[in-house]
């Protein structure tokens, strides 16, 4: 099927597979259509239909909020080409720079299926070929042959890598959780696609890491880390992680994050809804009181000089942390890069 | 016209922001930066979100959907943001503040906006203003670039190419926004695209010699245009990894 996209500054010509969304057959071919969730909750792939029929995959999708379905707006994220299409984006569209990994579709395999806490799973993909990606980045996922992809960051980092290690909080009739959560999954095929994603990390950055990360949004700072870890960054910068959750219970890889601690890496434990434990089984760590925007802010007064800053977590968190980023540590926006997953 | 009222003074404290409707009808947002109270369009130029949800510290208002940036003084993006704020001059009067003046496209365009008022004045006096019905055909590949356009109202698309080979190559939607910026480069260039009017559209035709003479006399003026000039190619020409 023939898509045409005009964006504000040039038009795009691509193919979409059969059943396939616009906005994963653009991306497919190497332009970088507009998105932020990929998944029908942010509104930002929102397109205008010019002519040809689009079906809308998830009418009930969240991000509909943002389209207004009389103007033939869209989310190019749920909408499917039923014949030739011609679209319209407000936005200034590029292709993906040369050397991105460019996101495509495949299958995998659940290995290693295993609980972390009361309500966090772990497991690992494995892939039929070696995929790249950027740390910090994610992919979708779905259990093969359903309907309707969810987001995940990876938590691991290798290049060519065989395995993407995820993490997965379950949630109340979120259809990926309930089926992850509802059997034995090991073994299990995995539809992907991927990956996604700009809060990406690579040494050559050259600034300070400062990774707030509220609950399972840890995934991609993992990522980070290993990632900054191989390369030796932290000898010649400065890092801070603040991992939010609400009680010890909901706390999960501690000791790896333990691993990762050095003189030039701070990691705090921010826990909303209990004191700090009284004896401390994590010395590399520090625990703190508070809301994990609420800790970042008093730990880092005084510390944003050369700093970027990645941010993942439920969206109120992660709006909260935008807000201490912006009003209180005026960093520039180019510095915060974020995932909001609800 | 009749004074039409925003707000009240007290209504917007120092370094907040409020959503006004305006007597007669236009929605806006008025920002209180360090006593002074500049008006501005109510959602944002990106995705319709409204702009007094938004984050502002008294001079830097941000978008807090994608992180655009503007500062409200000028209007003008910062960082990530790809269009300026549309502004409404108010004036105040008492404890109340009032619609003043609709600012042109040139004072809000992206090349002109902020020159001193003199050249501003000179340039203004060089724009022809055009109406042209949907459909029509500003210019087409091949045509000599004498001219260059400011979009005030309306909508432009553009056609890279020729015949049944024509690309699309991009639209302008906003008020302020400059096309066939060949006619401010050295030489004679000719068009290598066409430009049709998807809407009916009003335009201010610029011719770009006569310009150039302008902004000769005013050195200053000419610097600040050419770099936005230099911004605005870049932008067509980069890559997303520029971001």
């Amino acid at each position: 099927m023939r898509i045409q996209v005009n964006a504000r500054n040039r038009g795009y010509d691509f193919d979409a597979l059969p059943g396939e969304r616009v906005l994963y057959a653009g991306l497919r071919a190497g332009i970088d259509l507009p998105y932020e969730c990929a998944t029908g909750t942010c509104g930002t792939c929102k397109a205008k239909l010019v002519s040809g029929r689009v079906r809308d995959r998830w009418p009930g999708a969240p991000g509909r909020k943002y389209v207004k379905p009389q103007a033939g707006e869209f989310l190019m994220c749920q909408g499917e080409a039923e014949e030739a299409l011609t679209l319209e984006v407000s936005s200034f569209v590029y292709p993906l720079e040369p050397g991105a990994c460019v996101p495509q579709s495949c299958s995998g395999t659940m290995r290693n299926v295993r609980a972390l806490t009361h309500d966090v799973t772990a497991f690992a993909l494995d892939l039929e070929r070696p995929r790249d990606f950027d740390a910090g980045q994610f992919v979708l996922l779905a259990p093969e042959g359903i309907d309707g992809y969810r987001a995940y960051s990876m938590c691991n980092y290798a290049r060519g890598g065989r395995s993407l290690d995820f993490v997965v909080k379950r949630k109340a009739g979120g259809a990926f959780s309930e089926w992850l959560f509802g059997a034995n999954r090991d073994g299990a095929r995995l539809d992907a696609f991927g990956p996604l994603g700009k809060a990406t990390f690579e040494p050559g950055l050259g600034k300070n890491l400062l990774c707030i990360a509220g609950g399972s949004g840890l995934a991609g700072m993992m990522s980070i880390l290993a990632r900054a870890e191989a390369a030796n960054y932290f000898e010649r910068h400065q890092g801070w992680v603040f991992f939010g959750v609400r009680t010890m219970r909901d706390a999960f890889f501690l000791d790896e994050l333990s691993n990762f601690k050095n003189n030039n890496l701070d990691i705090t434990v921010a826990l909303s809804e209990e004191d700090v434990p009284r004896t401390n089984e994590w010395p590399k760590l520090r625990f703190e009181q508070g809301l994990v925007h609420e800790v970042a802010k008093r730990a880092m007064a005084g510390r944003y000089q050369n700093v970027r800053a990645y941010v993942a977590g439920p969206p109120p968190a992660v709006d909260a942390a935008i807000r201490v980023l912006l009003l209180d540590a005026k960093l520039t926006t180019d510095n915060i890069r974020y995932d909001k997953f609800s | 016209m009749a004074k039409r009222m925003v707000c009240r003074v007290a209504d917007v404290p120092e370094n907040s922001l409020k959503e006004c409707e305006a007597e007669g009808g236009l929605k806006l947002v008025v920002a209180n930066a360090g006593g002074e109270f500049i008006g501005f369009q109510a959602v944002c130029p990106h995705q319709d979100v409204p702009l007094c949800e938004g984050l502002f510290d008294g001079q830097t208002l941000t978008c807090h959907m994608h992180l655009w940036q503007w500062d409200v003084r000028s209007g003008a993006p910062l960082g990530i943001a790809e269009a300026p704020l549309q502004r409404y001059p108010l004036a105040r009067e008492g404890d109340a503040l009032y619609l003043g003046g609709e600012s042109t496209a040139l004072d809000v365009g992206e090349l002109f906006n902020g020159l001193n008022s003199s050249t501003l004045e000179k340039l203004a006096t060089l724009a022809k203003r055009e109406s042209h019905p949907s459909g029509a055909l500003l210019y087409r590949p091949g045509d000599p670039a004498e001219d260059f356009f400011v979009l005030d109202a309306g909508r432009i698309e553009f056609l890279v190419g020729r015949g049944d080979r024509a690309a699309p190559g991009g639209f302008m939607l906003r008020k302020g926004e400059v096309f066939g910026w060949a006619a401010l480069l050295e030489g004679t260039p000719a068009r290598i695209a066409s430009a049709r009017c998807l809407e009916d559209s009003s335009v201010l035709r610029i011719n770009g010699r006569a310009a150039l003479g302008v902004l000769e006399g005013d050195p200053a003026a000419g610097f600040t245009v050419m770099r936005r000039l230099a911004a605005l190619i870049a932008r067509y020409l980069a890559s997303s990894g520029a971001r």
